[in-house]
């Protein structure tokens, strides 16, 4: 059941037999996630605002609890058939529809509560009375929430219920063992299948329900075994038991009937006959197989004579009947081959009525390739033998050796290199040479080209190639040879003497600055050589003039002067003549000067006396502080601030 | 015979391994197992190696190889191309193609007598995959997906397409490719069939996730156990019925 139905949250139950109760959490999430602190001094908005707020989220989080179990629980209409019954069987679907229609009411009451709490709330004049309302809506809220106990406590037996119900998937493929209590239905499913379903007994009403899984042409099986359901008489059943079987109809399975030949179960032959007529219009328009089981104890033919019709009977109900000893396991696979294979049959056999084959036609059709030409493509073949021997122990391999190593273990790629000489497999190889990629320059071919030029030297070294040259050299060469080699050797001790001879272990100092150029030096020099040189001031080689004001003016020098020679009455300071100095711009004589210096003395006195440069300089030295001159003033106030 | 594995817990092992009937090439990862799966099986007949190219370990979608050679991306360095001469055997050539879709194990699917590629490939690649893989060279696309190295898996025995080839496509590329080929799935269901699965001519491996159905299916196409493929048709083909619809 639990993958059908996604996983429920716990439903907590309305009052205190745990911490967790329902109110307790939603009241004190609303004591948690609101403000806590007001002031009947607040204004009147505000103390509205806050009590509203505690009202509506009270509200919301009622409403999202209950809305959260409203979702959660399955819509017994929407679950398949199989399931629906078995939640019908087991919960009532009335009882389960009622709660939850309940839990939805309260929901909207609630919702209503809040509203008009609140809508009460806009009038309250006081924190007093808002307090008061916000109460009431509280209460009145967990008041509605009382009325709904009971659900809650059924809804949470559910939950419980459903998460302990085993997994069967109503669609898969399925065998439904049925028959009387020991005949061997449990021992069948536990030959056939992986599961110990001893230890897996899951609570269906008030019995048990095991499931178990096999494998058969590779695809999954689900065995169910229901002792308790299938394995008494119709008549003698309840009506709650009933409908048990009625949700098991609803499961695609092969139904095995399991019947005791031997009578060890307590139960005859023609009771396990009647009881298999009972049982089957449940399974119309399903495959039946009966087993009969404990062949090991007594063998068919073995039987008394009415025994033997009694079969005869169980044969001539138009199903297969095949014989098994769970004891012995002989016939047990067979049982389950035949099982599996008339299922699968079945099934098949429906699909293939709808249309959902067609659409998977292309995945059970294989491709047989027409030849298009003569040349073969044959495949690869391994001697396998040779490579599954076993040799003792088997190979080490790189996992193993990582598990010994630990954190030690480095991954060696060169392990694996297949070189020529083995001993090369771990030699250093740089990626960058002199700023060069190594892998730029790799030869294939070098060591042919190495052969090859070994073989040439010693071609040449037979032919005496290098030998005869050394015997050809004459007398007066190697004298000279000899000369020459004095020479270098010479030579290399001389510099490096004048290198020791000059080497000064003090710094040395830039040599004394001492020209020795003069013009008259330059015109001897020149003339020694034959140039002619005009001997004019004008040359560009004679010195330029100084214009240091010390040297005497020649003024009768061919140049005419550049500037206006100055006139004595400018003053020594010069300036140009086109603007008169400030305080007299503007001014027509001597008598207008004299008189705007006046007037400018005059103005400067009262500046003067108050200690001022000019009318820019203003300064207040402290700005009469603002404390002093505001705010209410009483009688005596302001002599004392 | 067909195993399971998982890389670090994924499933899509063809992308980090390729295996061909000469060699096989494994993506170098935090953990030996992997490889040693690949080691325990057929360690003792073929090299089996560890590699990268380019620095990333999904080796199996940026190669393509077969029994005669192995070509590598561009990106490939120089060093990586060195281990992966050194380690592998002699007769297997290796190039490094100058290739613009450099992820050459999605655009290229080959056994050791044909190829299948996408339609955009380059010339000059596909000169370089007959001279290097001796393959005959087809572009075409699997069930309109022009990742035909992706989707499409094929050894000398048999091959694999997506679940959604049609029958005459499935009958057309089995010509070409003159093996035996069926529309199937691996990985509980993925149709990403070179990324789920890597196979050879003796073995193959698939991911973790494939189910019981999946395997056989493989089995009998690749004829890695006694199975015949036809086997698919008559024996399987109830089990396919009714896992399938």
């Amino acid at each position: 059941m639990a993958h059908v139905v996604k996983h429920i949250t716990v439903v907590p139950s309305y009052k205190a037999r745990t911490i967790s109760d329902f109110v307790d959490i939603v009241l004190s999430r609303t004591q948690r996630k609101t403000p806590t602190v007001i002031h009947k001094h607040y204004k009147i908005s505000r103390i509205r605002d806050f009590y509203m707020r505690k009202v509506k989220y009270t509200q919301q989080t009622f409403h999202d609890k209950l809305t959260l179990i409203i979702s959660e629980f399955p819509i017994i209409s929407n679950l398949h058939p199989f399931y629906a019954t078995l939640m019908n069987v087991l919960y009532n679907t009335d009882h389960y529809k009622l709660a939850l229609g309940g839990i939805n009411k309260a929901r909207q009451l609630i919702d209503d509560c809040a509203k008009d709490h609140v809508k009460l709330l806009k009038y309250g004049d006081s924190l007093y009375r808002c307090k008061c309302l916000k109460r009431a809506a509280l209460g009145r809220m967990v008041t509605i929430l009382k009325g709904q106990a009971k659900n809650l406590l059924y809804l949470e037996e559910i939950r419980q219920h459903i998460n302990r119900l085993p997994t069967i998937d109503p669609n898969t493929r399925t065998l439904l063992i049925t028959g009387f209590p020991n005949v061997g239905k449990s021992s069948f499913i536990n030959k056939i299948s992986r599961a110990d379903v001893e230890v897996q007994p899951y609570a269906f009403t008030t019995k048990s329900l095991y499931v178990g899984h096999t494998d058969y042409k590779y695809l999954r099986w689900q065995v169910i075994d229901t002792p308790g359901i299938l394995d008494h008489p119709i008549e003698e059943r309840n009506s709650i038991e009933m409908q048990a079987v009625a949700a098991l109809i609803h499961i695609r399975a092969v139904v095995l009937h399991i019947v005791d030949i031997s009578e060890q179960c307590g139960h005859t032959l023609e009771e396990q006959l009647a009881l298999y007529r009972n049982i089957k219009p449940s399974f119309s328009n399903r495959p039946i197989i009966i087993v009969i089981n404990k062949i090991d104890v007594i063998k068919p033919e073995e039987l008394p004579e009415e025994k033997k019709k009694v079969i005869a009977e169980f044969q001539a109900e138009g199903e297969p009947v095949l014989e098994m000893s769970t004891l012995t396991e002989e016939g047990v696979m067979a049982v389950k081959i035949e099982a599996c294979e008339r299922l699968l049959t079945f099934r098949v056999e429906q699909k293939m009525k709808t249309n959902k084959v067609a659409n998977v036609a292309n995945r059970l059709h294989v491709a047989v390739p027409k030849k298009r030409d003569d040349k073969e493509r044959p495949p690869v073949v391994i001697k396998k033998k040779q490579a599954m021997v076993i040799d003792g122990e088997s190979r080490k391999l790189e996992r193993d050796i990582e598990q010994e190593m630990g954190d030690d273990y480095i991954l060696d790629l060169r392990k694996t290199w297949m070189l020529q000489n083995e001993d090369e497999k771990y030699d250093v190889i740089p990626e960058i040479w002199h700023g060069k990629n190594v892998a730029d320059y790799i030869d294939p071919g070098i060591m042919e080209s190495l052969k090859a030029l070994e073989e040439e030297e010693e071609a040449r070294d037979n032919a005496h190639y290098y030998s005869m040259d050394e015997s050809e050299e004459d007398e007066e060469t190697r004298e000279m040879r000899k000369v020459a080699r004095k020479i270098r050797e010479k030579r290399t001790i001389l510099t490096i003497e004048s290198g020791e001879k000059r080497r000064v272990e003090k710094s040395r100092m830039p040599r004394p600055v001492k020209r020795s150029r003069s013009v008259a030096q330059l015109e001897k020099d020149l003339d020694e050589m034959g140039v002619e040189i005009p001997k004019n001031a004008d040359s560009h080689y004679v010195r330029a003039k100084s214009r240091s004001s010390s040297r005497p003016k020649s003024r009768s020098s061919s140049r005419p002067p550049l500037k206006r020679a100055r006139d004595q009455s400018e003053g020594a300071v010069t300036r140009s003549k086109s603007r008169p100095p400030r305080d007299r711009s503007g001014l027509r004589d001597n008598a207008m000067i004299r008189k705007v210096k006046k007037m400018a003395k005059k103005a400067q006195k009262p500046r003067n006396h108050q200690a001022k440069k000019g009318e820019g300089d203003r300064v207040i030295l402290n700005m009469k502080p603002k404390h002093l001159f505001s705010g209410k003033r009483k009688a005596g106030k302001t002599d004392r601030r | 015979m067909a195993i399971r594995a998982q890389f670090e817990g994924n499933n899509e092992i063809g992308v980090f391994a390729k295996l061909t009937n000469n060699y096989c090439l494994v993506g170098i990862g935090g953990s030996e197992n992997f490889y040693s799966v690949f080691e325990g099986e057929i360690g003792d007949t073929i090299p089996v190696v560890h590699a990268s190219i380019a620095g990333c370990r999904v080796i199996g979608r940026m190669c393509v190889g077969n029994r005669h050679g192995l070509l590598v991306p561009n990106t490939t360095t120089d060093q990586e191309l060195q281990h992966i001469r050194n380690a592998l055997p002699d007769t297997v050539k290796i190039y490094r193609a100058e290739e613009k879709l450099s992820a050459l194990g999605n655009v290229i699917a080959c056994n050791d007598y044909v190829a299948l590629v996408h339609p955009d490939l380059d010339r000059e690649t596909e000169d370089l995959l007959v001279d290097t893989l001796n393959v005959e060279v087809f572009r075409h696309t699997v069930a309109n997906n022009v990742l035909v190295g992706s989707y499409a898996v094929f050894s000398n025995q048999g091959g694999m397409v997506p679940p959604k080839t049609s029958v005459e496509d499935l009958d057309e590329l089995s010509s070409l490719l003159q093996v035996p080929l069926v529309a199937g799935t691996v990985n509980r269901g993925s149709e990403v069939l070179a990324a789920g699965l890597v196979v050879n001519d003796w073995m193959a491996v698939c991911g973790h996730d494939t189910t019981s159905t999946e395997v056989s299916v493989m089995e009998s196409i690749f004829k890695l156990s006694d199975h015949e493929p036809s086997q698919i048709q008559t024996q399987m083909r109830d089990s396919l019925v009714d896992t399938l619809s």
